[in-house]
């Protein structure tokens, strides 16, 4: 599904290099690493909202390296959500729609049943502004998955969210990928999320990916260490998928 | 001890307050003059000269016409510029940003001469405006220059800020969701940068309203209502210049509410 192949991006003061990441259709990748080590330029990279330096980005088969964001068929949820403000949440949802030409009571009708299907429906005449961290989370997701992307790029969406809800989000993730078969790229510094999610692992560290392999792989690799600590207390859980 | 703290904070905001509240004062006093200093024989013998009356509404037009011709020009060019000053990092930014605050540094003669000297018949660009039927001196278009001239640094600077103001991530997002960057600017960054786009307009438009100096230099013609009250004072006198000065300062102020109301709104 998406292939990246000796990928530079090169920003001042940091450089990101990708030596080799495939990510199969329908597979749920976490990109795990400590802040800063260029995991959302690697998600924006792959969006195409940077130039690379050298390299390529191939999306099903299609070499989209040179394409702009609009055309790679990817949605983005970053860590704010970037909720539209002065739209409401319905037109928020439906934005994606609108701008590919979408009629606006088709578009409305799409929106408002993503906005069920992930329990929204009653903000949708809501400003984002009025919406906790939980609601927010559903928002993007439900406007990133109105889109019918073919791949689901999100950046910490449970970062902000306090533990519960970062629990329920978690069940909300799983539950999407399961059930829409999206291939999804996922960016986290929290070992939880792949232990919970993961079908497969990244690790990044100095702005270059260090390794890719099954989440089981993984936490038996030298590179969890440094999180084993935070697994305890998750010990059921370990392997997660 | 927690009590005395606070009894000196308390103690230092009535301080500040009252610094505040003589600011104020000296703000508002010139203003309180200006309209105790009209004197209703005055006005009603201006009101009464239809030659007087002719050159005050003439003036009244230029100063208006004018003023919205420059900020619809730096809308044109500073919302362009201010984006990419906002947005983009680029060899020489901060030159470009320096460019452009030059009219706030500059004495408002010496920008009327460096007009002049750019784009005046006989300046650097001269040749070339004259091909394409422009002359600033003396015209409505030197009035335009002067205007637009000054109050650039207001307006690019105002909405430079407001686009600063707008997390990147919004756009990334809109164009990921299928907008161009074309799209996008017009559905999130526009309308999201409208308020700043408003008090920017609203700066520079009170600023070219304001101008004399420069327009002295370059277009003395066709006569704004800044030109003749200073006219007025050497001509007939301080009461008829704070007559006219009263009337024009109850225009653009009322004017200037009006908008802030809207834009608020």
């Amino acid at each position: 599904m998406i292939e990246v192949e000796d990928l530079v991006v090169r920003l001042p003061g940091f450089t990101l290099e990708v030596p080799h990441l495939e990510v199969g259709e329908g597979e749920y990748l976490v990109v795990l690493g400590p802040s800063g080590v260029g995991k959302t330029l690697l998600l924006h990279a792959i969006a195409g909202l940077v130039a690379p330096a050298r390299g390529r980005i191939v999306i099903g088969r299609r070499d989209v390296t040179r394409e702009p964001p609009e055309r790679r068929g990817v949605a983005l949820v970053p860590q704010d959500y970037a909720l539209f403000p002065h739209m409401s949440v319905l037109d928020n949802i439906a934005y994606g729609l609108r701008v590919r030409g979408i009629p606006r009571w088709e578009a409305y009708g799409r929106a408002r049943a993503y906005a069920e299907a992930l329990g929204i429906a009653h903000l949708l005449h809501r400003r984002p502004g009025s919406l906790s961290g939980g609601e927010k989370q559903r928002v993007a997701l439900a406007r990133a998955l109105a889109v019918e992307p073919r791949i689901l790029l999100l950046d910490e969406p449970l970062a902000s969210l306090d533990p519960q809800a970062r629990a329920r989000g978690r069940g909300l993730l799983r539950e999407i990928h399961e059930s829409r078969g999206v291939t999804v790229v996922h960016v986290s510094h929290n070992i939880v999320d792949a232990a919970t999610l993961a079908t497969r692992v990244a690790y990044m560290n100095g702005g270059r990916l260090e390794c890719t392999c099954t989440t089981r792989g993984f936490l038996e690799s030298p590179y969890a260490e440094p999180y084993l600590e935070e697994l305890r207390p998750l010990a059921g859980l370990l392997g997660g998928r | 001890m927690a009590a005395a703290a606070r009894g000196l904070v308390e103690r230092g905001l009535l301080l500040f307050s009252a610094l505040a509240s003589f600011f104020v004062l000296l703000l508002v006093l010139p203003l309180v003059a200006l309209y105790a200093g009209v004197k209703p024989g005055v006005l009603g013998a201006m009101l009464s000269s239809p030659e007087m009356r002719e050159e005050i509404l003439g003036g009244f037009r230029v100063a208006l016409l004018a003023s919205l011709i420059a900020v619809g020009i730096l809308l044109a060019l500073g919302v362009p510029t201010a984006y990419v000053l906002a947005r983009y990092d680029f060899p020489g930014k901060r030159v470009v940003e320096g460019v452009i605050d030059i009219p706030l540094a500059l004495p408002h003669v010496v920008a009327g001469v460096m007009l002049l000297e750019a784009y005046g018949s006989w300046g650097l660009a001269g040749p070339l405006l004259r091909r394409v039927g422009l002359v600033i001196e003396d015209h409505l278009a030197g009035v335009v220059a002067v205007m637009a001239f000054v109050s650039a640094p207001l307006l690019v600077d105002t909405v430079k800020v407001g686009f600063q103001s707008i997390p990147e991530s919004l756009s990334a997002v809109a164009r990921t969701l299928g907008a161009s960057r074309l799209r996008a600017f017009r559905d999130i960054e526009l309308p999201l940068a409208a308020r700043s786009i408003a008090a920017g307009s609203l700066l520079a438009w009170a600023r070219g309203l304001s101008e004399v100096g420069a327009l002295l230099v370059v277009a003395y013609y066709p006569k704004t209502v800044n030109i003749l009250i200073l006219e007025y004072l050497s001509i007939y006198g301080l009461p008829y210049a704070v007559t006219l000065a009263a009337v024009y300062a109850t225009l653009t102020l009322g004017i200037f509410a009006a908008l802030r109301v809207v834009t608020r709104s």
